[in-house]
């Protein structure tokens, strides 16, 4: 009897701390229109290569994986007040993003680059300081809360930044020529080039890794609770396995057509 | 109090963005707004019908669905995006925002004046005729100022739902206090701190345009509040009459 007590008390602590994770059952808070890294369709599937690791990673932890979608800049403030266990929504790691919650190793990394009209003066920059430069004055798009988003506002300061809550609306201005630029990371931008909008726009040939500058992050990772530490332990263990054995290189081959898994140190 | 220091002037420069838009917005929706209601009451069917079903279709339809129109569907309209003038609105998000924001109040305005131009009584109207009073004139001197007296009130209240209504224009790029609140909160994270205080910036405004409206109302109904003073005065053997 004593004993059934204390385990329906270990159960109702483990529930408050995370009440989804208790029930052997892992939410994952994804933006749900960034592809191809989380895309949901009408009836509220996600797929994509967040999907995937997100889908890789409940095999491992032997969970159940749910998937809530909502806007990326309202994950974080969303994470922290448990509406969901952890954030799989191609979120950099940043040191401003560390001090609200915590993240696991991480599990890929992409270029950061601008698509800009064909034939413009900033589509034929070269070298990071000039593009930098000639920001000034012209309309350049990001997403609301991206670390593209701090990254500009810190080293491009006098250019007309356009704040967009999500990629779509971002593509559509870009298509309309309301905005002189675009400034997110290759895969998102590729996507856009492939589409009919996308013909008369390129590439800006210059490719901004992270470490370029620690505002744009230290690679994508698994956003989880601070308080969450075992959680965090269990998932880094499980991404680690994942990345090592190819499985998440393998996902990452089928939505980008290249490998961006970062390996686990 | 740091974050005060930081969060302040950001915001208060998005105050100016959103007392700009309203201020436009208010300026042309007005203008339409009457047009609109003396549409609405004129013999002419055409004109009347127009009137009805334009207010019912601004009425009847949400502002943010309205911007998103505006902004993201119309932009994709080659024939607006090949007309400089149409395109010189459509392409910039403020001036997106000014014109969803002034089509739309002015529909609830031409509600709001129709209701005052039809309380006007007709017996005032028809003394007037009487004076030889052009139709102008008596719309000028007796009918416009009657109804604005009976409307204001209920004007005073759409005016603080355009300012509320300008917060919609930060979906569309705008940066006013609600595009900087949302800016800042993913910089700083502290989103009860920082929706607080575009939250006082917004009933500071709203304080500011009451206020305002009522000492207008005030104003109008001055014959009003001396009639009613006359009646509270003490009679000359004190016994007050309520």
């Amino acid at each position: 009897m004593k004993l059934k007590v204390l385990s329906l008390l270990a159960c109702l602590a483990a529930s408050t701390g995370s009440a989804l994770a208790a029930e052997g059952e892992l939410s994952i808070g994804t933006e749900g229109a960034y592809p191809p890294w989380s895309m949901s369709d009408a009836n509220g599937n996600v797929t994509g290569f967040d999907a995937d690791v997100g889908a890789l990673l409940c095999t491992k932890l032997e969970m159940k994986c749910h998937f809530v979608v909502q806007a990326f800049d309202g994950l974080i403030p969303a994470l922290k007040a448990k509406r969901f266990d952890v954030i799989i929504s191609g979120m950099s790691i940043t040191a401003d993003r560390k001090k609200e919650i915590n993240f696991s190793v991480g599990y890929a990394e992409l270029a950061n680059m601008f698509v800009a009209p064909k034939g413009s003066d900033l589509a034929g920059v070269t070298d990071v300081d000039t593009l930098l430069k000639s920001l000034a004055g012209k309309k350049v798009g990001v997403q609301a809360g991206t670390t593209h988003a701090h990254f500009l506002e810190k080293r491009a300061p006098d250019a007309d930044l356009k704040t967009y809550d999500t990629l779509d609306q971002m593509q559509i201005d870009l298509a309309s020529g309301r905005i002189d630029a675009a400034f997110a990371d290759q895969s998102a931008l590729q996507d856009f080039l492939d589409k009919p909008d996308g013909k008369n726009f390129q590439l800006v040939g210059v490719q901004i890794k992270s470490t370029f500058d620690p505002t744009l992050g230290e690679g994508i990772g698994v956003g989880i609770a601070q308080e969450n530490t075992e959680l965090k332990a269990k998932i880094d263990k499980a991404l680690c396995a994942l990345i090592a054995d190819g499985s998440v290189g393998n996902a990452s081959k089928k939505w980008f057509k290249t490998d961006i898994s970062r390996p686990c140190n | 109090m740091e974050l005060i220091q930081l969060a302040v002037p950001v915001l208060l420069k998005g105050l100016w963005v959103t007392a700009a838009l309203t201020l436009v917005s208010v300026l042309i929706g007005f203008n339409l707004g009457l047009g609109l209601a003396l549409m609405r009451l004129s013999s002419n069917a055409f004109a009347a019908g127009f009137a009805k079903y334009y207010s019912n279709v601004f009425r009847g339809t949400p502002l943010l669905v309205q911007i998103f129109i505006f902004y993201y569907g119309l932009g994709e309209v080659s024939l607006i995006r090949d007309n400089a003038v149409l395109w010189w609105v459509i392409s910039d998000g403020s001036r997106c925002a000014v014109l969803a924001l002034a089509l739309n109040t002015a529909a609830y305005t031409s509600e709001i004046l129709r209701g005052g131009l039809m309380s006007v009584p007709a017996g005032l109207v028809e003394a007037a005729q009487a004076c030889g009073m052009s139709r102008i004139l008596r719309f000028r001197r007796i009918e416009f100022p009657l109804a604005i007296r009976q409307a204001l009130p209920a004007y005073g209240n759409e005016l603080i739902l355009v300012v509320k209504g300008t917060s919609l224009a930060s979906t569309i790029t705008v940066l006013e206090i609600t595009g900087y609140a949302k800016r800042l909160m993913s910089q700083t994270f502290a989103i009860f701190e920082i929706f607080a205080i575009a939250g006082v910036l917004y009933l500071v405004v709203n304080l500011l345009l009451i206020a305002i409206i009522r000492s207008i109302e005030r104003y109008l109904m001055r014959h009003e509040a001396q009639a009613r003073q006359a009646i509270s005065t003490p009679r000359i053997d004190g016994s007050a009459v309520i």
